[in-house]
């Protein structure tokens, strides 16, 4: 059960809104969940909202990047991250959802290194959720 | 009897999950956004709740430190039900009630980095920057992260009045002053150009909000809100928004809307404010 509601409540915090800029689902589709495996092109430290372009390369070989939305700068730096936190060429595992028209312009749920894929780097909800009532995932 | 309690909790998780998108629909989602958008916090850590109770700290003057940073303490996605009004009761007239309903959350002017105006908040943290000079505490600064778009409201404490035939602004013309340990502002002036909500809940130029801005204890501060508008409203109406105190070592950070605002891309939408 208690596995069961872990779960669950990790769901709650990865469909979470994009920020507070805009609103979820005037851009994205919760329908077109990804999870891909790619290598960072380039870590976008831009207002209103950070992006993260991401080269993921098909099974023919084909390369797409992907341009993952965050949220501001400024609430990035206040879950941990900093300027080495993620750097081009390295290679990552990260989950989101597609945009409702360009899907390869996606929200970011959860990035985290090839590596150590247990070790997510942001998580919409944040380690800080805890400060607000919400469940660490 | 374990099973179906298991696959209850699984569609509440899903139900909630689907309502912490920005348009939730159902009486779960309802209660999603009633959690998190009344004091909508975001990832900004807030105090913690022993230290929210400690008292309400002064200034040399004595007068009550209202600087803050708070986060709250206003409208955001639905001023009627975030202001404590029960679905129904904000007294809309009936043009302002059909152009709300018509607006799509895409156009919000706060979108395309305009001012989110009075009474709107985010989940980002603001202070009341109180300024003082040789003649005492002349202006507040209502200095927003990302509300404001990188500019800044003023609020006079210098004992002006309201000038006549004011052009219509983003904030208006601010004017205020203490009664006992309470700042009331009161603003007129007003443009018609943002929204009090991403519902679209829409307002005009005779707009007339008094706020009466109360800090109860260390960490939380009332706004209580009167809106006055006989352009779009039938009666004045009496809202209630409360701030939280975010953690001490948070402080308020550069924004620069305009830098990179891809918004509408992936959705294949252009933002606009079509309904004016």
């Amino acid at each position: 059960m208690r596995t069961t509601l872990g779960v669950l409540l990790a769901v709650v915090l990865l469909v979470a809104p994009v920020a507070a800029h805009h609103g979820f689902d005037t851009e994205y589709d919760a329908s077109k969940k990804v999870k891909l495996e790619g290598v960072v092109k380039q870590v976008s430290w831009t207002n209103p909202h950070m992006r993260v372009y991401i080269d993921v390369t098909d099974a023919s070989g084909k390369v797409t990047t992907w341009n993952m939305e965050m949220t501001s700068p400024n609430s990035v730096q206040r879950q941990g991250w900093g300027r080495t936190s993620l750097l081009p060429g390295e290679k990552v595992i990260f989950e989101g959802y597609g945009g409702k028209v360009v899907e390869s312009r996606g929200s970011l749920a959860r990035i985290a290194k090839a590596e150590a894929p247990d070790k997510p780097l942001f998580i919409q909800g944040g380690p800080e959720s805890a400060a607000q009532g919400y469940p660490q995932p | 009897m374990r099973k179906p309690f298991v696959v209850s909790i699984a569609l509440f998780g899903l139900a909630v999950a689907l309502g912490a998108q920005q348009n939730p629909t159902g009486a779960l989602a309802f209660l999603q956004r009633e959690r998190t958008a009344s004091i909508p916090t975001g990832n900004t850590p807030l105090i913690s709740e022993a230290d929210a109770l400690r008292p309400v700290p002064r200034l040399p003057d004595g007068r009550v430190d209202l600087t803050g940073p708070w986060v709250g303490g206003g409208s955001n996605a639905d001023i009627e039900r975030e202001g404590g009004l029960k679905p129904g009761e904000l007294p809309l007239l009936p043009w302002a009630r059909k152009l709300r309903d018509s607006r799509l959350e895409q156009n919000e002017p706060y979108t395309i980095c305009l001012p989110m105006s009075v009474p709107r908040v985010n989940p980002f943290p603001w202070k009341f920057g109180m300024s003082y000079t040789s003649r005492g505490l002349t202006h507040i600064y209502v200095l927003h992260e990302l509300g404001d778009s990188g500019a800044h409201r003023v609020i006079y404490m210098d004992g002006r009045k309201h000038p006549e035939d004011l052009l219509p602004t983003w904030w208006g013309h601010s004017i205020g002053w203490f009664e006992g340990d309470t700042l009331v502002v009161d603003t007129v002036g007003y443009n018609d150009k943002f929204w009090f909500d991403s519902r679209g809940t829409p307002h005009t130029e005779q707009l007339h909000t008094i706020e009466r801005w109360t800090r109860i204890n260390y960490g939380t501060l009332v706004n209580d809100f009167t809106l006055d508008d006989p352009g779009a409203y039938s009666r004045p109406v009496q809202l209630k928004f409360t701030a939280r105190h975010v953690r001490p070592d948070v402080d308020l950070m550069e924004f620069i809307c305009n830098e990179d605002n891809q918004y509408g891309i992936a959705g294949g939408f252009v933002p606009a404010q079509a309904d004016r």
